[in-house]
Formats: C-alpha cells, structure tokens, sequence
C-alpha cells in the first residue's frame, strides 16, 4: 500500500522501513468501516414509496407476530393491511415503536416485522431501505 | 408523450413529457430565461398508470430515463413537484459526470460555500436566503463536484421552500410557484432563483467552506474530524459508490482541502451570522 | 494447531490517503469498495504485502517495524484485525 503522505520537504514517499510505535488496541475494537451505497439519501427526499403488505405474490395472507407470511387464519397472525402502507408512516412508526394510523398495536407490530425482514428484490424493499435514515 | 418541456439546469439538460398540459405550463413560467437543451441529458416523464387516470382522479406517475419502483403516484395538482422530484431522481441514480453531493451552495468572489445536512435541517432555505443577502445562489438540492478539477458547478432548479420559510418570500410573488399543500404538516411553494443565480449558472467556483447546520438549537460550533465529514459525506452523495475510483478521489481531495464546521442555530438570521462570521475566518 | 494463513492483494490494487485524524481511507479497485481503516488496521494491511502470513508472521513483521504496545494478547487482537480485513474483502484465506 502505497501512502500518499508528505514528508518534512513536502514530497511524496512511501513510508519508509523504520519503527515507529503501533498502539494495538483491544481484540473487541471495531478498526474497519465499509461505506456502504446511500440509498437512503438517493429516494428518501425524493419520492414519496409505498410498500404493498404482503408483497402481491402474496396477496390475501396474513402476517404473523414476528412479520414472515402464513396462510389466512393462522391462530395469532393478523390479516393485511388492505392498502399499501406509506413510507412516511411506516418511517414513524419505526423511529417512535408506535402504532400505523388507522391500525392496533398488534397488527402495526406484524406489519413493521414483515417490513424489516424485506430483502432487495422484494415489492417495498427500497421503499424500505430509502426511509431508514443513516446514522449521525 | 402529449406535453414536453426542455430545460437545461447548470450543465445539465432536461426534457420533460407529460399526460398533462399544466405541470408543465408552471415549469415554463417558473423557468423562464433558462436556456434549452437541443439534446438532453435526462427525461423525466410525468404519466397516468391508467388511462382513465388522465381524468379520474388525476394521478401522476413519475418516470424517465432512471424510475425508482414502489413510488407512490401524486395528486394533478402536485405535478409540479413530481417534474421536480423526478428531475431529482434522474440526477440521484444517473449523473455520472460530478460526484453529486445532497447539498446547498452559494459563491462569493468565486468560492463556494456549501451545507448539508438531513432534510429539515435548513440548507435550503439558507442559501435561498443568503441569495438575497450578496451571495449568489448556486443550488438548494445538489451540488455537483466536478471530477477533473474539484470545482462546484451551479445546479440551480426551483428552490424548495417549506412551511414558515415561505414567508420569507411572500413579498416576491412573480418569482413563488403555486401553494402545495403535501401532508397535514407540511406545505410547499418553489421559489425562482434570483436573476444573478441564473445569469451566471454556468461558473463554477472552487469549494472554500463545508457546513452541516442543524435547525432549532441554542447556537453552536463544532469542528469535525476529516474522518467524520468523509463518512456523511459518502451518505450525502447519491452516486459516490457508482463512481469508482473517480469518486474516491474527489471525496477525500474535498475532504482534505475544506475546512468544515458543524453549526446549530435557532433562526435564520442567527445562522446568516455564524455563516458571515465563519466565512471570514476560514473561507 | 495450524493456523489461518491471510493473504492481501499487492499493493498497487489499493489507493490509500491518510486524513488529519489519523485514519486512512482506503479504496480497494477489484471491489470497488472504499474502507475506512483505523490504526492498527492500515499497519496490518500494508505487511501483508510481503505475502502470506498467518498471525505469528504478521506479528513477526510488526515487532520488525514498530514498537508494539497496548495489549497483552498480541495473537488475540492481531486475529482479530486480520478477520475485519477478512469481512471488508481487504484479505481472504486463499
């Protein structure tokens, strides 16, 4: 790796062969951070999304406690929404645990489970993934 | 596509097709002046999902070059801000010339001053506002780092006013689009950029101070480390990833040669302050 | 017990700037990936460009270069700064 830093004549070097200290830190300590693409900032303040609950393929089951789909009637599971469910509502009731207007608390908590467990290429995911807000 | 409307923006050119002949009457008198592009870079197309949806109900559907699924449609009367969100749309996932930055900016003596920050945290309407105030109005939305050379190139669309900073510019009205009324909570006017900003939208300017301002606090400032500003950087750009190598080098020569400031302010004439005072020592 | 052998790709593959706090940013041009590296992780990466290495080499090529200090479990963290590398893609078991 070639460091692109100045020595004391403000001229380009590799870092030279010489000891220096290294502090090393514990084994736990987090030393690598990835950027990640920022979908947030890409649809967020520029559409306003829905995600369909369940996804269309799905349409007509109902929503377990913990958000995967099961057949109508699942003892515990709650039936869909019945309406796409909007970003701006969904983001609130992530930020603030509370209830989807117009929903109890069972079900809003069916539905938010079913909406964090979303993957890319599912109806809603960048609707999803655009109403997350980075962190800082 | 019935309707089209062509618009260039800074070094960027739009066409823009509608179902409907009204989004785009408000474009042409909001943009008036503007030069037109013989070939555009992007299309936004504002259309009906259904056909009796031109009628019915009206509902506008964004789409164009770039679409981003599961959008919601919007009201007819809303179209206005669809061709601008769709406008935002193609810039967020194709402009692949500059390193977009969700970002304001504003010039003097040829540096750009620039504010990011979360929705809400004020950047648009300060540099609307410092626009009134001897700078030059650059952009509320984007800015746009020019990959050669570091440089900001001016973007400047119709400003997004919300809520009580409409009434700043209340007084001006040939230069306010129409009231939109978007949630319960939340109201929107456009606002023309004055007649400098778009006489000199093809000057770029060398970017000489970076804010992250957050809006409703007791006043203060707060310096960053260059590993934080790369960080939310990344998370203030739509396109860094997409941009390889090029981005990469952009980024950290931004990030190196900018001295950055967070600052938090109550109102708006306590942040032109810091911003004046700020600008003098480090800009 | 043998164990894992690392390996990083040459140096030429990355691009590196080391920011005013001290941190390097690194840019990895097969992925495409940019990673942000906080001290001892740069120092780590940059010895494996000397080739393999299982955590007693790299150990060995670190007390060459640097006065280690700041741990008593030299194996544990340096692992453990290898499998970071590991998960951003910077290294991997070939």
């Amino acid at each position: 790796m070639t460091e692109e830093s100045k020595n004391e004549n403000g001229k380009d070097v590799k870092v030279p062969n010489r000891r220096q200290a290294l502090m090393l830190g514990a084994a736990a300590a987090s030393t690598v951070v990835t950027v990640r693409p920022a979908l947030a900032q890409t649809a967020g303040s520029i559409l306003t999304c829905e995600i369909p609950v369940p996804d269309p393929g799905n349409a007509g089951n109902y929503i377990a406690p913990d958000g995967t789909v099961v057949a109508p009637g699942t003892p515990g599971a709650v039936p869909p929404p019945g309406r796409n469910l909007a970003g701006e509502e969904v983001k609130q009731a992530l930020r603030n645990g509370g209830s989807l207007p117009g929903y109890g608390y069972e079900q809003s908590q069916a539905y938010t489970n079913y909406i964090r467990r979303l993957q890319a290429g599912q109806s809603g995911f960048t609707c999803y993934a655009s109403i997350q807000m980075p962190r800082g | 596509m019935k309707h089209e409307f062509r618009v260039t923006v800074g070094p960027v050119g739009f066409r823009i097709g509608s179902d409907w002949k009204q989004p785009l009457d408000r474009m042409r008198r909001l943009y008036q002046g503007y030069p037109v592009p013989d070939i555009p870079d992007f299309t936004v197309r504002l259309f009906a999902q259904r056909p009796w949806r031109k009628i019915i109900r009206p509902s506008v559907t964004i789409g164009g070059d770039y679409m981003l699924p599961d959008a919601q449609p919007m009201a007819l009367a809303h179209g206005l801000l669809a061709a601008e969100m769709g406008m935002n749309l193609q810039m967020a996932l194709g402009q692949r010339r500059y390193l977009v930055l969700h970002a304001s900016a504003v010039e003097r003596d040829g540096k750009a001053l620039l504010m990011t920050g979360e929705s809400g945290a004020g950047k648009s309407t300060l540099s609307a506002l410092l626009g009134e105030r001897g700078w030059r109005f650059m952009g509320d939305e984007f800015a746009l780092v020019d990959l050669e050379n570091g440089a900001i190139h001016a973007f400047p669309r119709m400003v997004s006013l919300k809520n009580e900073a409409v009434a700043l510019f209340e007084a001006q009205p040939d230069r306010l689009g129409p009231i939109m009324h978007i949630t319960p909570k939340g109201t929107i006017r456009h606002l023309r950029p004055p007649e400098d900003a778009i006489a000199r939208m093809e000057e770029s300017a060398r970017p000489a101070m970076l804010l992250f301002p957050r809006f409703g606090f007791e006043p203060a400032v707060r310096e960053m480390g260059e590993a934080e500003v790369f960080v939310r950087l990344t998370q203030a750009s739509t396109n860094y990833v997409a941009l390889g190598e090029a981005g990469y080098d952009a980024l950290t020569t931004l990030v190196r040669s900018v001295p950055t400031r967070a600052i938090d302010y109550p109102d708006t004439e306590r942040a032109v302050e810091a911003v004046e005072r700020l600008w003098a020592d480090l800009g | 017990m043998t164990e894992a052998v690392f390996r990083a790709d040459p140096p030429d593959a990355r691009r590196c700037v080391v920011l005013a706090d001290g941190v390097t940013v690194v840019y990895h041009r097969p992925s495409g990936l940019t990673h942000i590296l906080a001290p001892p992780a740069p120092e780590v990466l940059a010895a494996m460009s000397e080739g393999d290495a299982d955590t007693g080499t790299l150990i060995a090529r670190l007390e060459r270069d640097h006065d280690l200090s700041g741990t008593d479990d030299l194996r544990g963290t340096l692992t453990a700064r290898l499998v970071e590398l590991e998960t951003a893609g910077l290294v991997w078991r070939p």
